[in-house]
């Protein structure tokens, strides 16, 4: 008897299993992989963005995932996604355009590997002080480096876009051998660096560094945008394209596996579209995160990622050494 | 602190908080009463299922794994005279023969009673000492971080058993290992032959899975097969503990915990450590000390009311400064940060609630392994006599589907077979693997520190020196370095002596 | 079946009694102080080739690790030193007994193990290679009872089945 009944646990276990493999589903689960740190900003527009999907689309949910890992996260997911397979991935320009000029070994895949779904938001970094140096402007900024001091701005990671946004203000107003940068584990960590007053400088997501510049152990300098910062804690701040000097906006593109059916990529597209048009999401992105939200075209990101690729290349002799 | 807790209390009575809180005490307490598996065993093999959930319930859940790790280990020291994790042999000295006089109920429920004080204890310290040391914390830089990070690393001379030179061997080896991977302040690669994957460095849960577990495993040839035919008839008895008997036992316990706090709060001692001071304290401090050896309620409730009480203490160094109080605290790191919870005052301000609410279920969790351990003890009883023959296949279906399951990938299994094959290696040659996970654990931390340090201050050693914070942690490390090797020395001699 | 089981067994139980007998005595530290000085050598060797640096770096990335070999080779001296000194005043060395059966038990086991692994790459099913896993370990421990085996065998499909479609481990 005993032995029976343990028979028939195994096969109904065994059948449990394949039933459930085999059952079907009406709504399509999309895995989104942020290969950044759960905590960072991508990872939390994720969450927050597969959290609406539910209230938009009868037939896809959107899952979020965050593994930290970067270019090695997108290599296992090349590697193991097939086109049309439910899995969707977050590129920036960190990989497309800096990676990829830096250190192209370390990549196993390229632009053309995936189809552009939609881009989540931008975010434009800001340049902050130290608040004892007293610089408040770009032209305070410019009279400090025209003094000749050594120059240390703490980044998040020795070769991010903090680092070339670095790299490029301070490499185009001369001081490029003057520039020490100084990475951190995490873009919170190198904000608070500098009111610690271990760097002078710090280039950060609005976000993170409006903690200590309400605290006031920061001033903030410049954006790194065209124009002024027009609203929140930040408005008023100086765009450092206005000044001539380069720059250009952290942006997180939603990639599906290149050869998925385009028809999927525009119901994702639409999905993602309405999420970001829902005011309550577009709110919390604007006043919470600090970030806007800026859908774009193939083209557009086409042109981000040429752009990106230029400061590269025009200043990694600074940031790489 | 009141802003937090009523917040942090909605986000911790979750159905799924409690759930997973009772599995994780479940676990621990099954694990800790089989001889030969440890809590950090346990606690290893469970990681990779945390990955999936979220801050809560995954700490919820090794947290439970943890705590009741502290009481499991007691019921075979009970029961059939072998402890089931190796803090629970001061307890073994009391309990069984307190089991031999047909009193097995009572002794489990004393040790389940003073572990469950000591746990509570331990969660309240933790409450409100965390949060203090968490704002000294947030004034350290960049330098002091790094001697916070060589004080922890002092925990490698009270974890390299009989040989510190061979603890120092093995502690070069993990940090060595913390090595292979994008280099942190440069993102050029290092020691990564080629292989794409390792780009990404090895992460520790699927290095201590082949470190702890595999050759655990391996271990099975050096061991015969014995079966413990344990008959639970024997834990029948009434279990009555009379009120003298808790009056006796009150004031071991309370200081045994204030002890197990104070040592969980030290880097590198443990909860065999705290158990056996408090166990002699105990005895000193008894109107009875003829007792103890024979059965003596003071010496369970000690014993084991002070390896609970290491529990939470253990993890104000860790939530405050990113540094273990001991190797299993320091594989719940990873759990932490893989949810994006970095240990430091931001920890206890912009993610307060989370925070609290773990604080807060560290006392849930001793208070499930309470009912628990008084309704199942039986069953955990039961357990300790499950078949190798079963156990063994078992423990590595999860040791390979916990190591597959952290980024889905076979290649992280061949990892794991490979750490257990180095492990094996290790073994033969007598190198203790404690301090292979300490310097997986802190490598990473200690070399980012070091070497900004130096970047800030253009090469100059003299940061190391150059703040307050600095020379306390320089005085830490040369009294925690002073103290071990000293008892070492000492116990040394004491050997030679014997040998003599 | 029964009986070239048990053929088998007395077999392998014959050749166990020899192996037992066989011992490799070996002088612990001085091989552990040789064996982890030439890792350390290695390690410094490769160096160069697997950590690139900078000229800008004010501390490089091979610092550390330069850093920690040494430690390592200091450490690894001093172990050998000692056992010298024990050689050179005739104390006894830390001798440490392996025993050849258990080396080979032990290697059966890493059989198992690697098998396991094989069976789950090449199929792509863990479930594959936990049932494999189950088999091999009652059979290495000459396990006769049949609900053993049921009962690992339930037990490794449900652990298949728990991280499958509970915690979603797409294996």
């Amino acid at each position: 008897m005993k032995k029976r009944i343990l028979s028939l646990a195994l096969v109904g276990a065994m059948c449990v299993a394949l039933l459930a493999s085999c059952g079907g589903k009406k709504k399509a689960a999309w895995k989104v992989t942020c290969p950044w740190a759960p905590s960072g900003v991508a990872a939390m527009v994720n969450q927050q963005a597969a959290t609406k999907s539910a209230d938009y689309s009868d037939t896809i949910t959107l899952v979020p995932e965050a593994i930290k890992g970067d270019a090695a996260t997108v290599n296992t997911w090349v590697a193991n996604t097939k086109a049309n397979a439910t899995e969707l991935v977050f590129v920036g320009e960190g990989l497309l355009s800096i990676t990829s000029i830096l250190d192209p070994d370390k990549m196993q895949f390229g632009y053309e590997d995936f189809i552009f779904v939609e881009n989540l938001y931008s975010s434009i970094f800001v340049l902050s002080a130290d608040a004892k140096l007293g610089i408040g402007s770009i032209a305070d900024l410019e009279a400090y480096v025209q003094q000749g001091n050594e120059i240390s701005v703490a980044v998040n990671g020795a070769t991010s876009s903090e680092a070339f946004l670095a790299a490029a203000l301070f490499g185009s107003m001369g001081a490029g051998d003057k520039l020490k940068l100084t990475p951190y584990q995490s873009a919170a960590e190198a904000a608070q660096a500098v009111a610690r007053g271990e760097t002078q400088f710090a280039v950060s997501h609005q976000s993170q560094i409006l903690e200590t510049y309400q605290q006031k152990g920061v001033t903030v300098v410049c954006a790194f945008d065209e124009n002024d910062i027009t609203n929140g804690d930040f408005a008023g701040v100086e765009g450092v394209g206005q000044h001539g000097y380069p720059y250009f906006r952290n942006r997180c593109f939603i990639m599906a596996r290149a050869g998925t059916d385009e028809k999927k990529v525009e119901e994702l597209k639409e999905l993602y579209g309405k999420i970001l048009a829902d005011q309550e999401v577009a709110d919390w992105l604007h006043d919470t995160m600090l970030l806007e939200v800026d859908t774009m075209s193939v083209e557009d990101v086409e042109a981000h990622v040429e752009n990106v690729k230029s400061i590269v290349n025009e200043y990694k002799d600074i940031v790489a050494g | 602190m009141l802003q937090h807790i009523i917040p942090a209390t909605g986000l911790l009575f979750t159905l799924e908080n409690i759930l997973w809180i009772n599995v994780g005490v479940f676990i621990g307490s099954v694990f800790a009463a089989i001889p030969g598996l440890s809590v950090i065993l346990c606690v290893i093999l469970f990681l990779p299922v945390t990955y999936s959930m979220t801050a809560i319930p995954g700490m919820m859940f090794l947290l439970g794994i943890y705590c009741a790790g502290g009481y499991g280990g007691s019921v075979s020291a009970i029961l059939i005279n072998t402890p089931g994790t190796p803090h629970a042999a001061a307890t073994m000295l009391d309990g069984h023969p307190l089991s031999e006089q047909g009193r097995t109920k009572a002794a489990l429920k004393i040790a389940l009673y003073a572990s469950t004080f000591g746990g509570v204890f331990s969660a309240l310290m933790l409450l409100f000492l965390g949060p203090q040391v968490a704002r000294i914390a947030a004034q350290l830089g960049t330098a002091e971080y790094f001697m916070v990070c060589v004080f922890g690393l002092t925990i490698i001379a009270g974890v390299s058993g009989k040989s510190m030179i061979k603890g120092l061997i093995s502690a070069c080896l993990g940090l060595l290992i913390s090595c292979v991977g994008s280099d942190p302040m440069t993102s050029y690669d290092r020691f990564t032959f080629g292989i794409p994957r390792l780009y990404l460095g090895l992460d520790l849960a699927i290095c201590l899975i082949g470190l702890f577990a595999l050759v655990e495993i391996m271990a099975k040839a050096e061991k015969r097969l014995d079966r413990l035919d344990l008959d639970t008839t024997q834990i029948k008895d009434d279990g009555v503990i009379t009120k003298a008997e808790y009056r006796r036992m009150a004031r071991p316990v309370l200081v045994s915990s204030i002890i197990g706090v104070l040592v969980g709060i030290i880097p590198g001692t443990g909860a065999s450590e705290a158990s056996w001071f408090s166990y002699n304290t105990a005895k000193n401090m008894s109107k009875h000390p003829e007792e103890f050896g024979r059965g003596s309620v003071e010496g369970i409730a000690a014993a084991e009311s002070a390896n609970n009480a290491v529990t939470g203490a253990t993890l104000i160094p860790l939530l405050t400064l990113g540094i273990p109080g001991d190797g299993t605290v320091a594989i719940m790191l990873s759990a932490l940060m893989i949810n994006g919870l970095n240990p430091g005052l931001s920890l206890f301000t912009t993610q307060g609630d989370i925070m609290y609410a773990i604080m807060l279920g560290l006392i849930l969790v001793n208070i499930f392994m309470c009912l628990q351990g008084k309704f199942l003890t039986t069953l955990f009883a039961k357990v300790v006599s499950i078949p190798q023959e079963i156990l063994t296949p078992i423990i590595v279906i999860f040791c390979f589907a916990g190591a597959y399951s952290v980024n889905g990938n076979y290649f992280d299994v061949g990892v794991a077979l490979i750490f257990g094959i180095l492990a094996w290696i290790l073994r033969k040659l007598d190198l203790p693997p404690v301090p292979i996970l300490l310097g997986l654990v802190l490598g990473s931390m200690t070399e980012t520190n070091f070497r900004r340090a130096l970047l800030i201050s253009n090469g100059s050693p003299k940061i190391f020196f150059s703040s307050i914070y600095c020379i306390i942690f320089l005085v830490l490390i040369v009294a925690a370095v002073g103290t071990i090797v000293r008892g070492k020395m000492k116990e040394r001699r004491a050997s030679g002596q014997k040998e003599d | 079946m029964s009986r070239w089981v048990e053929q088998f067994n007395g077999r392998m139980d014959a050749w166990g009694r020899k192996l037992h007998e066989k011992e490799i005595r070996i002088p612990i530290d001085l091989v552990t102080g040789v064996v982890f000085f030439l890792v350390a050598l290695v390690i410094l060797l490769v160096m160069p080739d697997q950590v690139a640096v900078s000229e800008k770096d004010v501390v490089n990335g091979r610092a550390f690790p330069t850093m920690l070999m040494a430690v390592m080779m200091l450490c690894c001296a001093m172990l050998v030193a000692k056992e010298l000194y024990k050689l050179a005043t005739r104390q006894p060395l830390n001798w440490k007994v392996i025993n050849v059966q258990v080396e080979m038990k032990a290697l059966v086991i890493l059989g198992i193990l690697i098998g396991t692994w094989a069976l789950s790459k090449i199929t792509g099913l863990f479930v594959v290679g936990a049932v494999f896993c189950c088999l091999g370990f009652l059979l290495y421990f000459r396990c006769r009872k049949k609900s053993y085996y049921a009962i690992t065998l339930v037990l490794a499909v449900a652990i298949w089945a728990a991280f499958r479609f509970v915690l979603g481990v797409d294996f």
